[in-house]
């Protein structure tokens, strides 16, 4: 096993590698940028690199910053986290150059998987089922793409082979237009890619994101750890997830770890990976592309099969072999996840950050919240928006929906807006709670409600402003020699007087530092 | 002891008197009936633990500006004085005052598309703030003049900060 490990990242998922890699007495390496100096992973961390200022083109993505931290404080190997460099395969070549270990795959896996055309070509091979479609058709070949699209069936997409950032892609309704689309196309990818070549697949509608966890150690074992149900999605980005699927039977979901199985093995995969399929409304999945590191939303996979996929990323990354399992793998249970994001729902989502003033983090039983949050932390600009992720476990996911709505009411977050209330009303949503979503679904079909008139809560606000108001006054100088007329004014009055945040916004102060 | 504090609530004016006696405690909102108030708290910022009339709420209560940032449920209320000062939104789903485009969220400013003298329309992008890789189009509430801008290209901004006022068309007041 590592003697000491450096966490290429920063916020909650920093944390939550460093929590495991204390467990296991493993020491290690915080990187930091400026903004991030007071962040909690930095003082948990045995070792601090300040690689430096706040943007992270200029720190967290630089990787000559990051080996040279890995090398100057003596660790054995770099665990990516997710984003920031977890899926750039320069640098798992850098870590290999320096002799340090990547706890990741290998970079010719990211690299086979990081091109949609190769990918799909290698789950095709590998018996994978990848979305009906033809590849490598010249933009001026008619008479194949209509053979083509006639076996594939409408409505289809024409895809740029080179394509990338939506670029590219046609959706085609009626054989009428697949000349006109394959032109569009073509010349779109021509003057944007320089490569006019096109492919056709099948518009899969009202299908739902179901991602596969798996693991593979080096000696070619491969485990699937089953499923998890992302559909709850907004500008693709995920909000809500869950493990299981309400859509995915025990018959199902032996075929889809199959098929994840079978994708880890086609390119040689190593460590803990992602396979996401199409779901589609008849029961049909299909491959849709391969995440390379360890995801937002793991725990909750790790809630219900009872599993530290951390420590078992740093087992194998060491050498070891996976674990022998002790009885057939299943989910047991219900777990859900939902990202606490800086944002004001009322507002149409408007990101929302600054003085986190105070945080009260829910507990109790099946409860667990993974954020970098504390009272005092001014959340940086140059970063996203979520602050935690609030995840629950129960017996079932009825059970676990309330233990939600419960542990959403228990979380205080004062200072910034965040989406609780989107999450809240999501849980009392009907389609949400049969089941009935895809991944446009949240966009098409779900509206946040607006706030309620004569809210309670803002005559609680009102009474609670009133009552400050008198400890304010009767604590400021003019009224000094005023008794003090109740008990919980005395007693309030001397923090009451002692200001603690500062009128720029920012709290405490900090000295000490070379730059500047 | 009676005190009467005017508040502003959701751009909305509330009245309420406190009333101590001793250590009972009476607050009366508006024409609304006098309730009990038990309430204990460590101080400003601090959480104020309620039992109103028997039912108990917490609110956590912080200063703002010259009025109080108060957190019930989930739910962030700015309550300022009526009078002077209180330049802030009111929390979530807040509206500014007439005359008056306040920051909706920290950040920092891409662009000024309007300057001092230029009439703008409803709806019209007046700047642009950006704040964690998103950029958000602030718009006029009203149609109207530009009569002074407080802030400027690259500039940062706090929540709830002054960045422009200007003189309505109508007499109409804010919605």
């Amino acid at each position: 096993m590592f003697k000491r490990v450096l966490i290429a990242n920063r916020g909650e998922i920093a944390l939550r590698v460093q929590r495991t890699c204390r467990e296991l007495g493993i020491e290690t390496v915080a990187v930091y940028s400026e903004p991030d100096r007071n962040a909690l992973h930095v003082r948990l961390a045995d070792h601090a690199v300040c690689i430096g200022p706040g943007p992270s083109t200029e720190s967290y993505l630089v990787i000559d910053k990051i080996i040279e931290a890995a090398r100057a404080t003596g660790a054995d190997a770099i665990h990516p986290g997710y984003g920031f460099l977890s899926e750039n395969p320069r640098f798992v070549d850098a870590c290999e150059a320096s002799g340090i270990t990547f706890i990741g795959p290998p970079a010719s896996a990211m690299r086979a998987l990081g091109d949609k055309v190769s990918a799909r070509k290698l789950m095709e091979t590998a018996g994978v089922p990848v979305v009906p479609g033809a590849n490598d058709i010249s933009a001026d070949d008619f008479e194949t793409a209509r053979r083509e699209a006639e076996r594939i069936g409408f409505p289809l997409l024409v895809k740029a082979a080179a394509g990338g950032g939506g670029r590219g892609i046609r959706v085609v309704e009626r054989i009428e237009d697949l000349e006109g689309a394959m032109r569009a196309s073509g010349a779109e990818a021509a003057s944007s890619f320089g490569d006019a070549t096109i492919f056709l697949e099948r518009f899969v509608t009202e299908a739902r994101h179901i991602e596969v966890q798996m693991m593979a150690d080096q000696h070619g074992n491969v485990r699937a750890y089953g499923e998890r149900e992302c559909s709850v999605q907004r500008r693709h980005q995920k909000l809500v997830e869950e493990a299981p699927s309400v859509a995915v039977s025990p018959e199902l979901r032996k075929r889809l770890c199959d098929a994840a199985v079978a994708a880890a093995k086609s390119c040689g995969y190593q460590n803990a990976g992602t396979v996401e399929f199409l779901l589609d409304k008849s029961g049909e999945f299909y491959f849709l592309e391969v995440n390379a590191r360890l995801q937002v939303e793991h725990p909750v996979t790790e809630l219900v099969y009872s599993v530290d996929l951390v420590k078992q990323q740093l087992e194998v990354a060491s050498g070891e072999a996976l674990p022998p399992l002790e009885g057939p793998l299943e989910p047991k249970g219900w777990a859900i996840e939902c990202r606490i994001n800086g944002e004001n729902p009322y507002l149409n989502f408007m990101p929302s950050l600054g003085l986190v003033e105070r945080v009260e983090v829910p507990l109790g039983p099946g409860t667990r919240f993974d954020s970098m949050l504390f009272d005092g932390l001014d959340v940086p600009v140059f970063y996203d928006s979520m602050l935690g992720k609030l995840i629950v476990w129960a017996e079932d996911r009825e059970l676990a929906i309330k233990r939600m709505r419960r542990a959403l009411h228990d979380l205080l977050i004062a200072g910034v807006d965040t989406n609780v209330p989107f999450h809240l009303a999501l849980l009392d949503n009907e389609d949400f709670q049969a089941g009935r979503i895809h991944t446009n679904w949240l966009e098409n079909s779900f509206t946040m409600p607006a706030l309620p008139e004569d809210d309670p809560r803002g005559m609680t606000a009102l009474i609670a402003a009133a009552l400050a108001s008198g400890m304010v006054a009767s604590a400021a100088p003019a009224s000094a020699g005023a008794p003090a007329s109740s008990r919980w004014l005395r007693a309030g009055r001397a923090n009451a007087m002692q200001q603690r945040v500062a009128a720029g916004g920012g709290r405490g102060w900090r000295r000490g530092t070379g730059s500047s | 002891m009676a005190t009467r504090h005017r508040l502003l609530l959701d751009g909305e004016e509330r009245t309420v008197v406190v009333d101590e006696a001793g250590d009972q405690v009476t607050v009366t909102v508006g024409e609304g009936e006098p309730l009990s108030i038990d309430v204990t708290t460590s101080g400003i910022p601090g959480t104020f633990s309620l039992v109103i009339d028997g039912q108990p709420a917490q609110a956590y209560v912080t200063r703002r500006g010259q009025g109080f940032e108060v957190t019930v449920d989930g739910r962030r209320f700015l309550v300022g004085p009526a009078t002077g000062g209180g330049r802030q939104r009111g929390g979530i789903g807040g509206k500014d005052r007439l005359g008056e485009v306040t920051a909706p969220l920290a950040g920092v400013v891409v662009d000024v598309r309007v300057a001092v003298g230029d009439r703008f329309s409803a709806g019209q992008t007046l700047l642009v703030i950006e704040a964690m890789k998103m950029q958000n189009e602030i718009q006029a509430p009203h149609d109207g003049t530009v009569k002074a801008i407080h802030c400027e290209r690259g500039g940062r901004v706090e929540q709830g900060a002054l960045v422009l006022e200007y003189d309505a068309d109508g007499t109409e007041t804010a919605s």
